[in-house]
């Protein structure tokens, strides 16, 4: 018995959309792009975060040595790193190799180092920590010990660099479902347009179907379904094209932008994301159509 | 049995649309409610399939006061009963087949089932032919048999018609009042609203008269 209805509910909400075609479209598009904006932006908190959590992995504490420091004194100071109980390793990276790195990664700022006249970068010993997740208290207790050598000038804790584009990323994300809320809101009001003009266009099929003892389900199914494809079409499409993007990003723009590109690109959503937003789709396009039979079928 | 009981229904004070009208309807009688425009054949026929409610007074169909019935529980009275209207009000965006299986779309009849069912209600008014033409391709006379066949696919207890002849010529409005016969003859309980009194020369069943209201006459021919 449920079977037939809701193959016909079904086949009556295909055919409402292929009647009304060009409406359906653009209730289609606004979704898409409203799904597509808190999908970029959920993409882009992606690659920071995961862009934050390498950063950690990454040398945890930098200890910037005092310029005229001999290479006998720094390894002394190396050594010293090396033995504290929190150490996995120490390595050194004197000026030049600084220079060197700075330069592979922004070559375009060659004649501004070569401008300067000296060697603006200053020797370092960079440090792995043996558990990553190491207390912050106790990583800054040993900061504070190692910066009192007379050869060190300054430490950075990169747990705190981390942190920061990990607050970028949770922004883009507070900014992609503030901005995509917005964006659904309209999409939702679009679909509900659509649908009171089906509805409106169909009242004498309506008419009927009440007439011959269609139960209120059977009357309003067909269109909760028409908005739930529409809602549900829009956001896998929104989800295709954010996975365009993750893909095409760094083949076409990233190179272009270098350590940024790197930073503000695109990472595919993951499988909880996407089908999150999908059902937030069907979830708009539901909400739509509701509030369109509420409005006009008060059966 | 159909009863009403004291029905009084007013639109648009201070005029009444009805005025304590009583009749009864056996089960599988044919009858026919005849007057001129105006007389309250509409809203006695609204009344019995509960498009609208009395303003005072009683409605049983099987023992069942449907003026009682909530909305939401008004659908299993309304699969019992068919009903026919003066201008068919046939889905123009479907084909005849679509129009015919409604009911039984409704009843979620399996796909087998439905196809034959709605067969057969076509070939009963002689229209099979036309199944997959749209209404819009069929003559007046030739929608008013699709109504018709809607009306009777899902076999209803009781078939209502408002002025089912209204839009057609005079041999056809005879054919039409023929099939109403043919229907009745199964066993359904038919009652057909017209104001065409002659129509209603040399057929058999029961006669109500209206006029402004009020029930003149009731009469067995």
């Amino acid at each position: 018995m449920i079977l037939p209805k809701l193959r016909q509910a079904g086949k009556d909400a295909l055919r409402n959309i292929w009647l009304f075609k060009a409406r359906h479209l653009a209730s289609l598009a606004v979704t898409a792009l409203a799904f597509l904006t808190v999908g970029l932006f959920f993409s882009l908190a992606n690659n920071l975060r995961l862009r934050a959590d390498e950063a950690s992995r990454e040398a945890a504490v930098v200890f910037y040595l005092r310029p005229g420091l001999s290479a006998a004194e720094s390894v002394l100071v190396a050594e010293r790193i090396e033995a504290g109980a929190l150490v996995a390793r120490a390595d050194l990276i004197d000026a030049e190799s600084a220079r060197k790195r700075f330069l592979s990664q922004f070559p375009d700022l060659e004649a501004v180092v070569q401008s300067l006249g000296r060697n603006p970068f200053p020797a370092s010993i960079e440090t792995t920590l043996r558990d990553p997740d190491a207390p912050t208290e106790a990583v800054q207790a040993f900061m504070a010990e190692i910066r009192g050598h007379p050869g060190v000038e300054d430490a950075v804790f990169n747990r705190e660099g981390a942190e920061r584009i990990r607050s970028i990323g949770r922004l883009a994300e507070a900014v992609g479902l503030g901005f995509g809320g917005l964006l659904i809101l309209a999409a939702v009001v679009v679909i509900s347009g659509v649908i009171s003009l089906n509805i409106i266009a169909r009242r004498d099929e309506i008419e009927i179907l009440r007439l011959v003892g269609a139960t209120k389900a059977c009357v309003r199914g067909p269109y909760l379904l028409e908005g739930l494809l529409i809602g549900v079409l829009g956001s896998a499409i929104a989800l295709v094209l954010t996975a365009a993007a993750s893909r095409l990003f760094p083949a076409f723009a990233g190179g272009a932008l270098g350590p940024i590109g790197e930073l503000f690109g695109f990472r595919a959503l993951s499988l909880p994301q996407a089908l999150g937003l999908v059902a937030a789709g069907g979830g708009a396009g539901l909400l739509g159509s509701a509030f369109s039979l509420a409005r006009l079928l008060k059966i | 049995m159909i009863e009403l009981i004291h029905v009084w229904k007013q639109y648009h004070p201070p005029s009444w649309a009805l005025s304590d009208v009583s009749l009864s309807i056996r089960d599988g009688e044919l009858c026919f409610v005849t007057g001129p425009s105006g007389s309250g054949k509409t809203t006695l026929l609204k009344l019995l399939y509960r498009e609208i409610g009395p303003t005072h007074g009683q409605i049983l169909i099987g023992g069942t006061d449907i003026i009682r019935l909530p909305e939401s529980r008004l659908h299993p009275l309304r699969r019992t009963i068919g009903v026919v209207f003066q201008d068919f009000r046939l889905m123009s965006r479907r084909r005849v087949f679509e129009n015919v299986a409604v009911p039984l779309l409704v009843l979620g009849t399996p796909a087998k089932d439905l196809r034959r069912k709605v067969f057969i209600a076509l070939r009963m008014v002689g229209l099979h032919h036309r199944i997959w033409d749209y209404p819009s391709a069929l003559s007046s006379g030739e929608q008013q048999r699709v109504a018709i066949a809607r009306a009777v696919v899902n076999n209803p207890r009781l078939l209502l018609a408002d002025e089912p002849t209204g839009n057609l010529d005079p041999g056809l409005a005879g054919e039409i009042i023929a099939l109403f016969e043919e229907i009745h003859r199964q066993g359904t309980t038919v009652v057909v609203c017209t104001h065409d009194r002659k129509l209603l020369e040399n057929t058999k069943g029961r006669l109500f008269a209206l006029h402004e209201g009020k029930l003149r006459r009731s009469r067995l021919r």
